[in-house]
C-alpha cells in the first residue's frame, strides 16, 4: 500500500522537527500509542493498541529514524506485530519553509500481512489514510498549544514565571 | 437384461438423509473423551522459524498438548507425492514447519484441549519469533536470473521441466499461410467445497486400532499414507468417510492435518478432532489452475489447423501435494482437443512460489487445455474472417476416423463431434442467434456468442498412467434373506452412487433398488480401492460393480437352473423371479435361489455354498466424452458488466444410468466454470498474503447469476467398458470457460478487441472499453 | 471461525441496556441482529469484553406513523422494513433499499439501527437515510437527542454515537406529491455491499417539468456516506431533460476521496457514482412524474 500527500503546520521546520524527533512529544501524536521507550539511538520500541469503532488490536514493533538531515528531511521505518497482523512501513517526510509554517510533504510505502491482510484489504487503505489524518491533526494541536504555552510563558512577568 | 431401471430419472436414495439433516458429516460424529486440536498458521509467505515458544499455550486452561515441528522431528514422514515426473525436484512439505515456512497458512503448531474454544484460544498464546524473508509470488519473476531459490539445495525455483511433442512440428510451421500467437491465462482459483476439511481420530490402545474419519474422496490411499507417515501398521487403520459435503478435487489429496490428528490421537490415548475454518481452508487446502500458456498455431488459409506449440509456466506454490506435479502434463495430453491437429508440442515449467499448493481441481489440468485450444479456434477464425464454427467442423475427425489417435499420444475411444454441433446449433437457433446480434449491435448493445466444441479425458484410467493405479473394485454379496450388498472401492461423495448402482443391481438381477445396498467409503468393509475423482466411478467403478453382479448373475442362474431343471444359459431375471426363457412356468423367486446358495443342500456338484464375487477392474483406456457448448452474453458497456443470456449445453458422455444425476453434474460443472470465467481470482499480493482471505472477498456464482441452463444429449457409447459409459462429472467444468471467454471476446470484437483473460470481471471489461474510447470498427 | 470470549448480558428494558453501556464504555459492543458484529467476532478483528444483547427488547421494533412523521424502531429488521406496506406507500425508498440489502438471511436478522451505528463504508442504507434528511435519536442514561442524518456519519464505521448512547429511533419525513425516490446499487459479488450506492429523492416542481428539490446519497464510494451537494445544486431548478440529469451527475464523486480495494478502484468508483446517480435520478424523476399509483420500484 502506497501513501503520499502533504500537511500544513503552524510552526516553522526547526520546531516541527524537534516535535517529530522526540519520542515522549511523538508518542503523543501516533494513534493509539501507549508506549515508546528508546531502545537504542534513533530507535524505539513502542505499543500501539488501533482501531477503528469496533476493529482493534494492540501491535508491539519498532519505531526507527534514519536518514536524519535536520530540519529538511528524514525517514520514519515502523514494524509491529499483534494478534490481528502485522505492519512494516517505511515514510520519507520532507519539511520546507513557508512563511512561519511548514509544508511536510510524505511519501510512504507500508507492507500488511495476516489477517488484516486476509479479511480486511478493503479497509486497509482508509485505515491507513486516517491514521495518517490523525496524525496530522494531533500534530497541529500539539504545535499550536506548544506556541500558546509559550506565548503564555512569554507574557508573563518574569518573577512569576520563576515561581512556578 | 431389462433395462428397466437404467436410464431411467431414478430419485437420489442419499438425498432424504442429506436434506433432512440427518446425514453425518465430520463435525456430527462425537466421540467419548472427544479433544480438539487448532493449528497456528504463519502470517507470513516466507520467513524463517527462529523460535517457537509453547509454553503459555501448554498452561493454558483445558490445554493437553501442544507441538511444534521441531517436537515432532522424524516422528512422521512428510506429506506425499505420487505424481513423478522425470527429474522433477524434491519439495515435501513437513506436517509442520520445521526452520521455514514458505506460504501463507503453512501449520507451525498444534494445540490440543478439551473444548475447541480453549484450543482456539491457545493460538494466541504461542509466541513465534520470524525472520522475514523477501517472498516470491509471481512465476515468470520466480524463475528470472537472480531469483533465490526457496528450496535449499536447488539452485533455482524450476521444479521440473516437462515436454511432449507429436507430428511433424517443424513441417507445420514451415508450410503455414499464417502463424497466430496468443497468451493466455488461466487464473489461479479456491475450490470452496461448502464443507472444509475435517479429520476425527481415535486410538484405542489396547487393540492398537486407529480409527480415522475424514472428509476424505480416496479412503483406502489416505489409510496406506497415513500407516506410511506414521510408519503405522496399516491392518491396524481404519479410515473412514463419513458424509462428504463436496470434495471437487480439493479432498483427493493426503493433508498434513491427517497424519497429525492420527498421530496426536495416538499420543494423547483419546480421540481428537480438526475442523478446518473458512480461512484455513482458503489458505492450506489446494488450489486450483494457475498456468500461463504461451501459444503459437500454424494454419492455412482456408482455416486448416497445421500445428500446435505450447509454453506452459505451471505456478505450483511452494510444496507438492499428492499430484502437484501430475496436473499441468493433462493439459499437453489434451491440447489438441477434438481436432485432428497433426502437430503438437508443449514444454511445461513448472515453478516453485510462495503459495499454496495447486493440485486436482474439477477438470484437473482439462480445463486448461480445453480453454486454450477453444482460444485458438476462436483466433483463428477471427484471423480468417470466418465463422468459428465452420473453422471448428473444419478441423474435426470424423466418426470413421475413431478410434482416433492423436499426435500428444491418446486414443480417444469414440466420438462424434459433427453430431453434437448440429444438435447444439439447433437448440439454440445458431442463425437466429446471429441475427439478434446484429440488430442489438446497431442500437449500441453489445451481446456476444461464444462456442466451445470440446473432448475431455477422464474414466480415470489405465493404471500406467495413473501413479497409484486406476483400477477399481467391487464386492457384491447378495445376503441370505435376499437383499444385495455392493461394496464398492469408490467413494461417492454427491456422485449418487448410492442411486446407480442400485439401478445396476436391480436391473441385472431383476429385483427392486430399494433391496440393494451400496456400501462405501469404510476401509474395513470395501474392498481396497482407488477412489472417486477423475469422473471415474461410473466409468471405473461401475464396471467393476458391474461384472461382480454379472459374477453373482451366473452363479444363481446356475442354482435356480438346477432347481427348476433348465439350462443356466436360458435364465431370465425379472421381477424378483429366475425363470427359464423358453418355459416362464419354471421359476424360482429370488429370495429362493439365494437361500439355497447359503443353506447348501440342493447346490449343483462342485459349487461353492455362498454367493459373494469381487472384480477390480482394470480399464484399458480412458474414456472420452464430448460436446458442444454454446453461450450468448449481453455487456453493460457503461460498467463492464457481464451478463449471461443464454446457454446450451449438449453433452454425449456414451450411455447413461441416470439422467437426472448427469444433468446435476453438468449444471453444477457449468455453474463452476461461470465464477471461473465471471467472479473468482486467488489472489495473492506482492508480500504473498492472499488477500482474497474469506468468501467475503472471494466471489462464487450463486443461481440468481446464472440463466436457465438449456441440456440436450447424443450418446455414442465407449467401447472401453460393457456398459459403454464414459463418464460426467467435470465435462460441464471442461466445456464451459471457453464458451464464456468466447462469448465475451464476441461481445468486445466491434471494439476490436479479441481475447481477454478471465475472470471477466466488471472493472477489467469496464478498462478495456474505456481504452477502445467506445470507437466500434 | 470462533470468537474470544465474553461476557455476555441481555438487559431487559432499554433503561438497564444504557446503564450497562455507560459502565462498560469502549469495552462493550451492542449486539442487534448480530450481522455485523458476529462476523468481525469470529473473525477476531473485534474482541468486546462484553457484549450486551438488545435484539429482545420489547418496543424498539416497529414502523409507524407519528405526528406526521414516520417513526421506525431501531431494532426493525431489514426485512420487516422491505414488506412494510406503510413504507411502500409513504417513504419506498426506505424499503426499496432494505430490499437490496445482503441476502435474505441477513436481511431476516439484521436491523436498522445496527447497520446505521454499525456505519460500514459499503452499507446501503446510509444512501437513503442522507437523502431523506432523516433524524437519528439516540438515548442515554440521561435522555435523548436528535442527531440529523446530514451530522451522523463521521468517518468510516465512526458515527456521531457517543459511547453510553443507544440509538433508538429513525424519523423520516413522508413523500410529498410530485416527489420520486430511486435506489441504485452497484454490489459487491461476493459480500453484497455496495461498491457504488445511489439514493436520489426528487421533487418536482408544480406541472411537473423542473426539479424543485434533490437529495442524493451516495455510499460506496467513500470512507463515509454523504450528500453529492454538487450535484443537487445542478439539478435545483432546473427543467428537466436527460442533459440536465447527465451534466449534474458529472458530479457525484466531487469533493470526495474515493475508496480504492481489491474489488474496484477510486478511478472506477467515481465513473460508476456518476452512472448510478444517473440512473438513480432518471428513475426517481420518472417516477416523481408517474405519481404514487404506480408504486415504488
Amino acid at each position: 500500500m502506497k501513501l503520499a500527500g502533504t500537511a500544513s503546520l503552524p510552526a516553522p521546520p526547526d520546531e516541527v522537527w524537534s516535535l517529530l524527533t522526540d519520542a515522549s512529544r511523538l508518542s503523543r501524536l501516533l494513534p493509539g500509542c501507549e508506549r515508546l521507550e528508546p531502545d537504542g539511538p534513533d530507535r524505539y520500541k513502542a505499543a500501539v493498541k488501533f482501531g477503528i469503532a469496533a476493529i482493534s488490536g494492540k501491535y508491539a514493533g519498532t519505531l526507527e529514524f534514519a536518514e536524519k538531515k535536520p530540519p529538511h528531511s528524514l525517514v520514519l521505518k515502523m514494524d509491529g506485530k499483534g494478534l490481528p497482523g502485522f505492519v512494516k512501513g517505511e515514510g520519507r517526510i520532507q519539511l520546507a519553509a513557508k512563511g512561519n509554517e511548514t509544508e511536510l510533504t510524505y511519501t510512504g510505502e507500508a507492507q500488511v500481512g495476516g489477517l488484516i491482510a486476509s479479511v480486511g484489504q478493503r479497509m486497509i487503505d482508509a485505515a491507513a489514510r486516517k491514521i495518517v489524518r490523525q496524525f496530522f491533526d494531533s500534530a497541529k494541536a500539539e504545535l499550536a498549544s506548544a506556541k500558546n504555552a509559550a506565548a503564555e510563558s512569554a507574557s508573563q512577568p518574569k518573577s512569576r514565571a520563576k515561581g512556578k | 437384461m431389462t433395462t428397466r431401471y437404467i436410464g431411467k430419472p431414478l430419485k437420489r436414495k442419499e438425498d432424504p438423509r442429506l436434506i433432512q439433516g440427518i446425514g453425518h458429516y465430520v463435525d456430527d460424529l462425537s466421540l467419548s473423551g472427544m479433544h480438539y486440536a487448532a493449528f497456528l498458521r504463519s502470517p507470513y509467505a516466507h520467513a524463517k522459524i527462529r523460535s517457537v515458544d509453547l509454553s503459555k499455550a501448554r498452561h493454558a486452561s483445558g490445554v493437553v498438548l501442544a507441538l511444534s515441528g521441531a517436537d515432532i522431528d522424524g516422528a512422521i514422514q512428510a506429506v506425499p507425492c505420487a505424481a513423478q515426473i522425470p527429474d522433477m525436484k524434491a519439495a515435501a512439505r513437513p506436517v509442520l514447519a520445521r526452520d521455514r515456512v514458505r506460504f501463507v497458512g503453512e501449520a507451525v503448531a498444534v494445540v490440543v484441549a478439551s473444548d475447541r474454544y480453549a484450543a482456539r484460544d491457545a493460538l494466541d498464546l504461542i509466541e513465534v519469533d520470524y525472520e522475514a524473508l523477501t517472498p516470491i509470488v509471481n512465476p515468470e519473476k520466480a524463475i528470472a536470473k537472480g531469483a533465490a531459490p526457496l528450496h535449499a539445495g536447488h539452485k533455482d525455483n524450476v521444479a521440473f521441466k516437462w515436454e511432449l511433442e507429436g507430428g511433424d512440428l517443424k513441417a507445420a510451421f514451415q508450410s503455414a499461410d499464417k502463424v497466430i500467437k496468443q497468451r493466455i491465462v488461466n487464473q489461479r482459483l479456491i475450490p470452496v467445497p461448502i464443507e472444509t476439511r475435517g479429520v476425527l481420530a481415535d486410538y484405542k490402545p489396547g487393540e492398537g486400532q486407529l480409527t480415522v474419519w475424514s472428509s476424505t474422496q480416496i479412503p483406502h490411499l489416505l489409510r496406506t499414507q497415513i500407516a506410511s507417515m506414521l510408519n503405522f501398521p496399516e491392518t491396524l487403520v481404519r479410515v473412514v468417510t463419513p458424509e462428504v459435503g463436496g470434495g471437487f478435487g480439493t479432498k483427493l489429496n493426503v493433508y498434513p492435518e491427517e497424519a497429525l490428528v492420527a498421530y496426536l490421537a495416538i499420543q494423547l490415548g483419546k480421540p481428537v478432532k480438526w475442523i478446518e475454518s473458512r480461512r484455513e481452508n482458503f489458505q492450506a487446502t489446494i488450489h486450483g489452475r494457475d498456468q500461463i500458456d504461451d501459444l503459437e498455431v500454424a494454419i492455412k488459409r482456408d482455416g486448416t489447423v497445421l500445428g500446435l506449440r505450447c509454453r506452459v509456466i505451471a505456478d505450483l506454490g511452494a510444496y507438492y501435494q499428492l499430484l502437484t506435479p501430475l496436473i499441468p502434463t493433462l493439459t499437453g495430453l489434451m491440447m489438441t482437443g477434438c481436432y485432428k491437429i497433426p502437430a503438437a508440442r508443449m514444454e511445461i515449467t513448472g515453478v516453485f512460489t510462495n503459495k499454496m499448493a495447486t493440485d486436482a481441481y474439477r477438470g484437473a489440468g482439462r480445463p486448461e487445455a480445453t480453454y486454450l485450444i477453444e482460444r485458438v479456434m476462436d483466433l483463428v477464425a477471427v484471423e480468417l474472417k470466418k465463422d468459428p464454427i465452420e473453422v471448428r467442423r473444419k478441423n474435426f475427425p470424423q466418426p470413421k476416423d475413431f478410434p482416433y489417435a492423436t499426435p500428444t499420444g491418446l486414443i480417444y475411444d469414440s466420438g462424434d463431434y459433427q453430431k453434437a454441433l448440429d444438435v447444439a446449433l439447433k437448440v439454440a437457433d445458431y442463425k437466429k442467434l446471429r441475427q439478434e446480434q446484429a440488430k442489438l449491435r446497431k442500437e449500441g448493445r453489445y451481446t456476444g456468442i461464444g462456442i466451445s466444441t470440446y473432448v475431455e479425458i477422464c474414466g480415470m484410467g489405465p493404471s500406467s498412467a495413473m501413479p497409484a493405479g486406476g483400477w477399481e473394485s467391487a464386492t457384491v454379496r447378495v445376503e441370505p434373506t435376499g437383499g444385495v450388498s455392493v461394496m464398492t472401492g469408490s467413494s461417492p461423495h454427491g456422485q449418487g452412487q448410492e442411486t446407480t448402482f442400485a439401478q445396476l443391481g436391480a436391473d441385472i438381477l431383476g429385483i427392486d433398488p430399494s433391496q440393494v445396498q451400496v456400501v462405501h467409503g469404510d476401509t474395513s468393509i470395501v474392498p481396497y480401492g482407488i477412489g472417486t475423482f477423475g469422473s471415474r466411478a461410473t466409468a471405473v467403478g461401475g464396471t467393476a460393480v458391474y461384472k461382480s453382479l454379472q459374477k453373482v448373475k451366473e452363479k444363481l442362474a446356475q442354482i435356480a437352473a438346477h432347481l427348476v431343471g433348465s439350462d443356466p444359459e436360458r435364465m431370465v431375471f425379472a421381477d424378483g423371479k429366475i425363470s427359464a426363457k423358453e418355459s416362464p412356468k419354471k421359476s424360482v423367486a429370488f429370495g429362493q435361489a439365494v437361500s439355497a446358495a447359503y443353506v447348501a443342500k440342493t447346490l449343483p456338484a462342485d459349487m461353492e455354498p455362498g454367493l459373494e464375487a469381487t472384480t477390480f477392474f482394470e480399464p484399458s483406456n480412458f474414456t472420452y466424452p464430448f460436446g458442444t457448448h454454446i453461450c450468448v452474453v449481453e455487456i453493460d458497456a457503461e460498467t463492464g458488466d457481464v451478463k449471461l443470456v443464454r446457454y446450451v449445453a449438449v453433452d454425449d458422455c456414451g450411455n447413461v444410468i441416470n439422467p437426472l444425476l448427469v444433468e446435476g453434474q453438468v449444471q453444477g460443472g457449468i455453474v463452476q466454470s461461470v465464477g471461473q470465467a465471471l467472479l473468482e481470482e486467488a489472489v495473492y499480493d506482492e508480500q504473498g498474503q492472499l488477500i482474497t482471505g474469506e468468501l467475503m472477498d472471494y466471489a462464487l456464482p450463486r443461481a440468481t447469476d446464472m440463466c436457465w441452463i438449456e441440456t440436450e444429449r447424443t450418446v455414442t457409447p465407449t467401447p472401453v467398458n460393457p456398459m459403454g459409459v464414459k463418464g460426467v462429472g467435470e465435462a460441464g467444468t471442461i466445456a464451459a470457460t471457453p464458451a464464456l471467454a468466447g462469448a465475451v471476446a464476441d461481445a468486445l470484437a466491434p471494439f476490436g478487441i479479441h481475447h481477454v483473460d478471465m475472470p471477466f470481471k466488471r472493472e477489467k471489461i469496464w478498462h478495456l472499453l474505456q481504452k477502445g474510447n467506445g470507437r466500434t470498427q | 471461525m470462533i470468537p474470544a470470549s465474553f461476557e455476555y448480558h441481555a438487559p431487559k428494558t432499554l433503561e438497564e441496556a444504557l446503564r450497562l453501556v455507560q459502565r462498560h464504555g469502549d469495552e462493550a459492543k451492542l449486539l442487534a441482529g448480530g450481522h455485523s458484529l458476529l462476523p468481525l467476532m469470529k473473525l477476531r478483528l473485534a474482541a468486546p469484553r462484553y457484549v450486551i444483547d438488545i435484539g429482545h427488547l420489547r418496543g424498539m421494533s416497529y414502523i409507524r406513523e407519528e405526528n406526521g412523521q414516520i417513526a421506525i424502531g431501531a431494532l426493525t429488521t431489514h426485512a420487516e422494513i422491505e414488506s412494510s406496506p406503510l413504507l411502500a406507500a409513504k417513504c419506498p425508498l426506505l424499503s426499496e433499499t432494505a430490499a437490496q440489502i445482503g441476502d435474505v438471511q441477513v436481511r431476516n436478522r439484521g436491523t436498522i439501527g445496527g447497520s446505521l451505528a454499525h456505519a460500514d463504508p459499503g452499507a446501503d442504507y446510509p444512501a437513503a437515510i442522507l437523502a431523506l434528511d432523516a433524524e437519528i435519536i439516540a438515548a442515554n442514561t440521561s435522555g435523548t437527542r436528535t442527531i440529523p442524518a446530514r451530522d451522523f456519519f463521521v468517518d468510516m464505521l465512526t458515527t456521531q454515537l457517543q459511547p453510553g448512547e443507544i440509538l433508538t429511533q429513525i424519523r423520516i419525513a413522508p413523500r410529498r406529491p410530485l416527489s420520486g425516490t430511486a435506489y441504485e446499487k452497484l454490489h459487491q459479488p461476493a459480500s453484497g455491499f455496495a461498491i457504488v450506492g445511489v439514493a436520489a429523492n426528487v421533487l418536482l416542481g408544480k406541472g411537473g417539468k423542473s426539479i424543485e428539490q434533490a437529495a442524493i446519497g451516495i455510499t460506496g464510494l467513500a470512507a463515509k456516506a454523504f450528500r453529492a451537494e454538487a450535484v443537487e445544486h445542478a439539478l435545483t431548478g432546473k427543467a428537466i431533460s436527460e442533459k440536465v440529469i447527465e451534466d449534474a451527475s458529472r458530479n457525484a464523486a466531487q469533493g470526495v476521496e474515493p475508496l480504492s480495494d481489491l474489488h474496484a478502484s477510486g478511478e472506477y468508483r467515481r465513473e460508476m457514482a456518476r452512472v448510478f446517480t444517473r440512473r438513480a435520478l432518471a428513475r426517481a424523476i420518472d417516477l416523481a412524474r408517474k405519481g404514487p399509483a404506480r408504486g415504488s420500484a
